[in-house]
């Protein structure tokens, strides 16, 4: 997934509703609707501090995007809840005929939100249209790049013509952005507006949509699958730019979960004095990393030997436990550990504490004077969380206390930000990662093949490394891509064109008494709202 | 606008001092207000240099006061700071979120505040005063244009002035021309120019009647000598008055654009409004010292700026002085016909009542 | 009579009138500032750091690249039609903010004057009648703090103490999401949908929610009332027909009430209209510090995301708000006491 795949880091929280907002909503309730418990309990109320934009999956390549679509809408295939392999989702089954065609049979009786019918046609439309629009800020390039075509024989039968034999192909078609839309109802040629409504065919159905107020989703009485929502109604609560609005709320019961994002200081406070307030916090496997792109395109970083300088000097471990409390872990390859296929080369390579002997010698063999004077960015808070500035201050601390390494520290707003790095503009930058599908592959190909997504901000090109990705992509046995992944990892140790800082923990703060929130914590990040159960929430 | 000092107050003092020296002279301009204060005016304006004087010491003398710098999360004595350390004999104000000494924050504060304050208020005098001695003196359509600007901004809510053009110079100015210090300060200067652009130039167009000024322009003397000599001079005695009271207000538009994340980038200097937007979410995890320290920090230094230009202001302003009764006007003098849209409007948010 | 309502009428029109120009003035000072200045908003935050051809893209994109008359003429058309465009960032139409933010801002504001008048009447009151005793001194003290404390500063002790310490009040947005769902939005002002819908426990979560921001905000406000009060009315107070009133032996409670606040009510009202200024200023702040869903919160939100488009029709409503309110101010002002006129 693309940096923009909002935060990167911090968890959330959860929270459960107290009584006071439970009385008070049925008594309320009923004096407008006259709805009753027995028939519409308590609605779920989840809050978050992320800015929800759009409800088109053509369009979603965020966090919030695709939360929203993994709820509203279906996949050909997904991966299902602690899974790590894709399974059926619309589909009846799937397989490769052969290397480069991928075909799937549907289940039959599939029908959107609105009643209408689901069929290959629209799996082929949904597809096209979003490779055809190439929204900017739009997924399409995870299957542009390996798909020639898709063709829909019979209303049942899906088949995908592949550019190149592509083992994640089915992996890539778990990502939320895959989402299917109706043909006819939603334009070929452009993104569905907020204003005219989504369609899907997901357990809940979105029913209003204001990011600023609130998004509210409801059953899809017409969705078909095995997701058994247990409240009838969701409330999506946007606590935009405001964690502490967040942690407040949740402590307040005003909202039953919570998640992303709460930085490590309110994390902690949670943690330790939550309990009294009635929330707990819940941590799991993460799936996000931070890490440093280097622009080799121009200025300092075109050497090889300041980047790894640079890689040399940096302590990670001081960074997780001063500036996150803990809530990072160390990471020395962009793989986290929850991947099959991680390989610590850069701990290999660097040492996991700053070598500042080594550092110099690197630059003396290069022939490079120093103090290097080098500009670095990062994101001004509101994407990657107020940790941002803490974290690069700390690495300016390390890298100039070596003597080596004069640091200017630049930032921008998320939105000039994830603008400019790709035009060249920043010599070495902060980024974060989210994957589009569970893969050690979507870990390693967006950063290190040629043209990637970062443009002329990172310019990294090599021709082994790109033999070397596309033939482990090709390759369909878990156990005969573990060589190869570590081939990988350790070129990019030796190369640098990034350089991992740490992984992250999802952390979700929840009201005592909210159920099921632990079985969607897991590799995929995401928040499956029909699992969980608040009606019994404090 | 209400300071329309047209009679010198201090003619003994000028006619007196002139026999004295240069030094001696600027000693008694500056001793004149406390001399001739009395009461509560007087108790107001020294409180008040009290305060502001000890923030002034703590700004000067910041390297040797403050335990480290501002950015330093380490000295030699003290070792490596921790986090969100309460307040101890080690580190009397606790620690923050970044691991700094919020001593030292406060303290290394008080020279960033002083520092963009005078910086923008120099801007802000010299350019407000020579629009509006322009302006009144020159009249005519240039005359008309800049009041109508002028107006224009004075209507903006000025914190929302302050933002935009932070916004929009935002990375502008380079380090070595004050960097995010010049960008804070650019952007107060743009908020306070009406004000005295207004004052100096209602008070040049009634000079400008005034019978020594006439006969001046009568014998034949060039603009700029007039300017100067009698107008100039003359004009200045409001300034000092407004400037503290905006030197009030300027504190707290600068910790509201660093509440805000605008103006200073966090590692170019400290500054108390930054520290509280990071003291927000400790103050909700029970982390009290983040955020008080920093924010008793502005309150004292507005508290003391504002009791000074208070006191300046009864002890100065001879409309209050000596004429009691008129009450706030509402028209400037030599209004155009603009200006009710905003007319009466005083110096913000500090001298409504002059 | 009648001469003196016919120039009323007279004033009145011009004064209405006058709003043509001013309004033409703060929408040219807000184009202006964003197009014409140095650092347009889009090379803004980006000190010649962007490649010169992906700087002239985006301005041809955003149409900054055309000449800028005709990017004024075309803005004030926009303002004209009242369709002020639509967002860049998230799609809503900055008409749509108006009135779904635009409304929150004004319940926290005017809950703000209310506070403000409640507060600071009685104590400029008190400081005018004992001017200079130990009483005024205090209640000076009093409006010299409130002044001071930047209202972020007011608004963290406000949550700290009562809602992380004693629990009392909720410290972010205007209800609970619950009630925020079970009150239908008609009006967009959250307290009166609530009343529409009947529903007292929703108006009742609403009130709660709203005790912090605008105590906080009308802190700030009472401050300047305490001292125009105290200084128009000891003013007032000093006239010969005051005098008059106090040598017939006439309270000095009465007088103070009855004369000196009439007469000092026109500069009252005046000052107090042009403090829009200062409410919409720590509007924004408290908005910001309490995630109060209003117009301030919205434009710091589209500033950090350079979504000029948005940041230029909230400034744009804002000009128009100041040059109404203006207008409002001399208009009462006039009814109040016919010898105000220009």
């Amino acid at each position: 997934m693309r940096p923009d795949n909002s935060r990167l880091v911090r968890g959330l929280a959860l929270g459960i509703v107290p009584l006071l907002a439970f009385a008070a909503c049925g008594s309320d309730g009923d004096s407008e609707t006259g709805e009753t418990g027995s028939e519409q309990q308590v609605p779920l109320i989840f809050g978050t501090t992320e800015q929800f934009s759009e409800i088109d999956p053509a369009a979603s390549y965020d966090w919030p995007g695709s939360m929203l679509q993994i709820n509203i809408a279906q996949t050909v295939l997904e991966v299902p809840p602690g899974g790590n392999q894709p399974e059926p989702e619309i589909a009846e089954s799937c397989e490769f005929e052969d290397p480069k065609t991928y075909t799937c049979k549907l289940k039959t009786g599939l029908k959107f939100s609105d009643g209408s019918t689901l069929d290959s046609a629209d799996v082929k439309f949904s597809m096209d249209r979003m490779i055809g629009i190439k929204h900017p800020e739009g997924p399409w390039s995870i299957w542009a790049s390996s798909l020639e075509s898709v063709e829909a024989p019979d209303p049942q039968t899906v088949i995908y013509h592949l550019k190149y034999a592509d083992a994640t192909w089915p992996m890539r078609l778990t990502y939320p952005g895959a989402s299917i839309v109706p043909e006819g109802e939603y334009s070929a040629t452009e993104i569905r507006k907020p204003s005219e409504g989504a369609i899907g065919s997901g357990p809940y159905k979105l029913t209003k949509f204001d990011p600023d107020q609130e998004i509210v989703l409801e059953r899809n009485e017409y969705y078909k699958g095995d997701k058994e929502p247990i409240h009838d109604t969701v409330i999506i609560k946007p606590y935009p730019g405001s964690e502490t609005g967040l942690k407040t709320a949740i402590e307040e019961g005003e909202i039953h979960v919570a998640h992303r994002t709460l930085n490590s200081t309110l994390i902690q406070d949670l943690e330790e004095n939550g309990a009294s307030k009635g929330v707990e916090v819940l941590q799991g496997e993460g799936t996000g990393i931070s890490y440093v792109v280097f622009n080799q395109t121009k200025g300092p970083f075109v050497e090889k030997a300041v980047r790894q300088a640079f890689a040399y000097l940096i302590d990670r471990e001081k960074i997780a436990q001063d500036v996150y409390n803990g809530t990072v872990e160390p990471l020395y390859t962009m793989v986290p550990s929850a991947f099959e296929g991680q390989y610590n080369a850069f701990q290999e390579v660097y040492g996991e504490k700053p070598d500042p002997a080594k550092a110099e010698q690197v630059l003396r063999d290069a022939g490079v004077s120093t103090p290097v004077k080098i500009q670095l960015w990062h994101d001004s808070g509101d994407h990657y969380g107020v940790e941002s500035a803490d974290m690069y201050q700390e690495i300016e601390r390390q890298l100039e206390s070596s003597g080596l390494f004069d640091v200017e520290l630049k930032s921008a707003a998320w939105d000039r930000y994830s603008a400019d790095y790709p035009t060249g503009a920043y010599q070495a930058f902060q980024l974060g990662w989210y994957p589009d599908f569970p893969d050690a592959d979507n870990y390693l190909s967006p950063f290190f093949e040629t043209n990637n997504f970062m443009e002329k901000g990172q310019g990294y090109s090599d021709k082994q490394m790109d033999q070397l990705l596309a033939e482990e992509r090709s390759t369909v046995e878990l156990e005969d891509r573990l060589p190869i992944f570590e081939q990988i990892q350790k070129k990019a140790a030796e190369d640098v064109p990034t350089l991992p800082i740490w992984e992250q923990k999802m952390v979700v703060a929840q009201r005592k008494g909210v159920k099921g929130v632990e079985r969607t914590i897991d590799a995929a990040n995401q928040i499956r709202l029909w699992l969980i159960d608040a009606t019994q929430a404090q | 606008m209400v300071f329309t000092p047209t009679v010198p107050t201090d003619k003994d003092l000028h006619a007196t001092a002139a026999r004295r020296s240069w030094l001696r002279k600027t000693v008694d301009v500056i001793a004149y207000p406390y001399r001739a204060s009395s009461g509560v005016a007087r108790g107001m304006l020294v409180a008040g240099t009290v305060m502001v004087g000890f923030m002034v010491v703590l700004a000067i003398f910041a390297p040797l006061l403050a335990p480290a710098g501002f950015n330093e999360v380490e000295t030699a004595e003290l070792g490596a700071f921790p986090k969100h350390a309460p307040p101890s004999s080690e580190h009397w104000f606790g620690t923050n979120v970044q691991r700094f000494d919020v001593l030292s924050r406060v303290i290394w504060g008080a020279r960033t505040e002083l520092q963009v304050v005078l910086l923008s208020l120099s801007l802000t005098v010299v350019t407000g005063v020579l629009l509006g001695l322009v302006a009144g003196y020159v009249g005519g359509w240039l005359d008309r244009l800049l009041v109508l600007v002028m107006d224009a901004l004075f209507a903006f809510p000025y914190l929302l002035l302050a933002i935009v053009v932070a916004f929009l110079l935002a990375d502008k100015i380079p380090q070595g021309l004050g960097g995010g210090i010049a960008v804070a300060a650019v952007a107060i200067t743009v908020v306070y120019i009406p004000q005295y652009f207004r004052v100096v130039r209602n008070s040049t167009i009634s000079a400008k009647q005034a019978t020594y000024v006439e006969a001046a322009r009568a014998i034949g003397a060039p603009p700029f000598v007039v300017v100067m000599r009698y107008l100039f001079s003359n004009v200045i005695q409001s300034v000092p008055v407004i400037a503290t009271l905006n030197g009030a207000d300027a504190i707290l538009t600068l910790a509201g654009l660093g509440f805000l994340g605008y103006g200073l980038q966090p590692t170019e200097a400290s500054e108390w409004g930054y520290d509280l937007q990071r003291a927000v979410d400790d103050a909700t995890a029970g982390i009290w010292w983040t955020g008080l320290f920093p924010g008793l920090a502005i309150v004292w230094l507005v508290v003391g700026l504002t009791l000074v230009g208070e006191g300046l202001n009864e002890t100065l302003n001879p409309t209050l002085r000596v004429r009691r009764l008129i009450p706030v006007q509402l028209t400037s003098v030599g209004t155009t016909a603009q200006e009710p849209a905003v007319a009466g409007r005083s110096s913000g948010r500090g001298g409504e009542d002059a | 009579m009648a001469g003196r309502s016919g120039s009323l009428r007279e004033y009145l029109l011009v004064r209405l009138l006058l709003l043509v120009p001013n309004v033409f003035v703060l929408l040219t000072l807000v184009f202006v500032l964003l197009r014409v200045a140095p650092g347009d908003p889009i090379s803004a935050a980006l000190g010649g750091q962007l490649p010169a051809s992906e700087l002239a893209r985006r301005r041809a994109e955003a149409g900054y690249d055309r000449p800028l008359l005709v990017q004024y003429v075309e803005y004030l058309g926009q303002v004209l039609s009242g369709d002020l465009g639509t967002t860049v960032t998230d799609s809503r139409a900055v008409t749509d903010i108006l009135v779904v933010n635009g409304a929150a801002t004004l319940t926290l504001t005017v809950a703000a004057v209310l506070v403000a008048l409640l507060i600071g009447v009685p104590l400029g009151l008190l400081g005018a009648r004992f001017r200079n005793t130990w009483l005024d001194v205090v209640i000076r003290l009093f409006g010299v703090l409130t002044y001071a404390a930047p209202v972020f500063f007011v608004g963290i002790v406000a949550i700290v103490v009562f809602t992380g310490m004693l629990g009392w009040l909720p410290a972010s947005h205007q209800a609970s999401p619950i009630m925020q769902y079970s009150v239908e939005s008609r009006t967009h002002f959250f307290l009166i949908d609530a009343l529409l819908a009947g529903n007292t426990r929703a108006f009742v979560d609403g009130l709660r929610h709203l005790v912090l921001p605008a105590m906080t905000l009308g802190l700030l406000v009472s401050g300047v009332l305490i001292r125009l009060i105290r200084v128009n009315v000891a003013q007032t107070l000093r006239d010969d027909y005051v005098e008059a009133a106090l040598a017939r032996g006439i309270s000095g409670r009465r007088v103070v009430l009855s004369h000196a606040f009439r007469n000092a009510l026109v500069p009252f009202v005046t000052v107090l209209g042009l403090q829009i200024a200062l409410l919409l200023g720590g509007a924004i702040l408290t908005e910001t510090t309490f995630s109060w869903p209003g117009l301030g919160q919205q434009l710091v939100q589209y500033i950090n995301a350079r979504d000029y488009i948005a940041v230029q029709g909230i400034m744009t409503i804002f000009a128009l708000v100041v040059a109404v309110m203006s207008l409002l101010i001399d208009v009462v002002n006039a009814l109040i006491d016919p010898r105000v006129r220009y």
